[in-house]
């Protein structure tokens, strides 16, 4: 098989897993108009919140002197990228186990990168959908107005943050691989990425040593160069260092992450509890 | 041979079984699940397994619950490694050559309800076409044939969640062959049909996939009277081990029994004694 047909067929399959799960989703659409009012009073919450709290002061403190509600608003919504992509892998092996699909999955002439990485692109998608969502309803009733934002540079800061997480859903999904539920590497994660990496107050309000934590944290990176993106128009130059960096976390992350993923996965054939439940 | 096969010193058999070993950790619970996956595999499920099928021949597996039967397809369709020995399907080694394997067979259980429960059969069978690289004009293409074959034309178009225990074994089977694998792996095909069903699908097998299409087939049953209808070889296999390799006809002759029914535990208990003075 040429490199081409290979590279063509991997995108028919990604599709193929796409249209699945958008198929299964549009099945449950009372779902999709709750998820959007959700949105609604999420980013309703931020605005009379940051309302309370606007001050002078709190307006210096944020990076390029934004108003505190879109400064936690982009926070808010872009955290979420990196929630779903420690979700994303790891459920879609542990919904395959519950719904018995993914032995007939495993037969196939699909190796599982493919189907891990195709199991993700609809909540990628989705996730995508939803950060319009709470930006609209802020556009419209809560005067969020990225005027001047460098657009095209938010969506690489978002490419390099999804290839970035990516790294670390997919040693998340190792670890459900093997240990099948609960995985206090992801929350651990998810907990320190909350702490330290500017979601809800900026890094420098953070006292030196957590700082210094920040620095490994790739969603400190994320959410710095989405908010200079979008907020103050940052130009190419000023978004390279975040770039560069989420670029590193990606180019050390995914192989290692490949590396014990392929373990973990002999192990289980050794074991024969891969599709164990 | 077909392309792609690393001639590994197997021969061109559809299935090649040969010294299959396979030892599982024991089974733990609490804070010792966690220990599992390094856990010393000391649990015999196989010791020492070999046969062949022949292609175009249909073998089935024939042994109490616990003897292997399951862990052995499960190597076959590459979702476990065995501990030690080596299986080939058309000529590609099964650990070695997992991808090149995979098009080779179709696997299909008798507890299988691996669906996706709130898309219809054809949608289902679409999604499982495209991972096994059939294109959107082959897929249209084989969903139309293989649904007229099994007899699932009408039912495609349901949610799955809505067809019967029957028709979603077809559906099953139907996903098996829907890439036309050479050979099929079908692990207690019948298990939950009932007789008519059951009888349908064994005429469908024997019928249309082994005489009409070729395929080599290899399933697992605990129905004699099932074997002896369509086998033209049976494997009997007693807590890992071969106890006997034959026609039907054969196995009946050397335990001196009138059919298969009577043939097989005699010819298991006369092994589990032969092993016992071993």
């Amino acid at each position: 098989m040429s490199a081409p047909a290979g590279v063509g067929r991997t995108l028919r399959k990604i599709v193929a897993f796409f249209l699945r799960d958008f198929r299964i989703a549009s099945g449950y659409r009372g779902a999709l108009i709750v998820e959007t009012l959700e949105a609604f009073f999420g980013v309703a919450t931020f605005y009379y919140l940051s309302r309370f709290v606007s001050s002078a002061e709190l307006s210096r403190a944020i990076p390029g002197g934004n108003n505190y509600f879109a400064f936690a608003l982009v926070g808010f919504a872009f955290f979420d990228y990196l929630g779903i992509a420690l979700t994303a892998f790891d459920s879609s092996i542990e919904e395959a186990r519950q719904n018995r699909t993914l032995e007939a999955l495993l037969v196939t002439q699909t190796p599982l990168s493919v189907i891990l990485s195709g199991s993700a692109v609809y909540p990628f998608a989705a996730l995508a959908l939803r950060t319009c969502v709470y930006f609209g309803w802020g556009y419209l009733f809560f005067g969020f107005a990225p005027h001047g934002a460098n657009w095209l540079g938010a969506a690489a800061i978002l490419v390099a943050s999804m290839l970035a997480f990516a790294g670390l859903g997919v040693l998340s999904a190792s670890y459900t691989v093997l240990f099948k539920r609960g995985n206090p590497a992801k929350w651990l994660v998810l907990g320190v990425s909350g702490l330290v990496g500017g979601m809800m107050y900026p890094v420098s309000v953070l006292p030196g040593p957590l700082q210094l934590v920040a620095r490994f944290v790739p969603v400190t990176y994320s959410l710095q160069g989405m908010r200079a993106a979008l907020l103050s128009g940052a130009e190419w130059r000023e978004l390279w260092p975040s770039i560069g960096a989420l670029l590193i976390f990606a180019v050390i992350l995914i192989p290692i992450s490949f590396v014990v993923f392929s373990w973990a996965l002999r192990r289980t054939k050794i074991t024969g509890t891969l599709t164990h439940i | 041979m077909p392309p792609g096969v690393i001639n590994a010193g197997m021969s061109e058999r559809a299935i090649d079984v040969q010294n299959l070993k396979k030892y599982f950790p024991p089974a733990s619970a609490g804070w010792r699940a966690f220990l599992q996956p390094f856990v010393r595999a000391t649990h015999c499920a196989l010791a020492g397994v070999s046969f062949s099928v022949e292609p175009g021949e249909c073998v089935a597996i024939m042994g109490p619950n616990g003897a292997g039967k399951s862990t052995l397809f499960r190597i076959l369709a590459t979702l476990i490694l065995p501990t030690e020995g080596r299986a080939a399907i058309n000529g590609f080694d099964v650990f070695a050559q997992a991808q090149g394997t995979r098009r080779q067979f179709g696997y299909h259980t008798g507890g299988d309800e691996g669906f996706y429960t709130r898309l219809t059969g054809r949608a289902n069978l679409a999604f499982f076409a495209a991972m096994n690289n059939l294109s959107a004009n082959e897929i249209a293409a084989r969903i139309a044939a293989v649904s007229e074959q099994i007899g699932i034309s009408e039912a495609l178009d349901a949610q799955v969640r809505t067809l019967s225990t029957g028709m979603t074994h077809r559906l099953g089977l139907a996903r098996a062959i829907l890439h036309e694998p050479p050979v099929l792996l079908l692990d207690e095909p019948t298990r939950s049909l009932d007789p008519l069903a059951a009888s349908d699908f064994r005429r469908l097998l024997k019928e249309d996939l082994v005489k009409k299409h070729g395929t080599t087939l290899l399933f697992s049953s605990h129905s004699a009277a099932e074997v002896e209808e369509i086998a033209d070889r049976v494997v009997l296999l007693e807590k890992g081990r071969v106890a006997a390799f034959d026609t039907p006809s054969r196995i009946c002759a050397l335990a001196g029994a009138p059919n298969l029914e009577e043939a097989a535990p005699k010819l298991m208990r006369l092994f589990r004694e032969r092993e016992a003075r071993a």
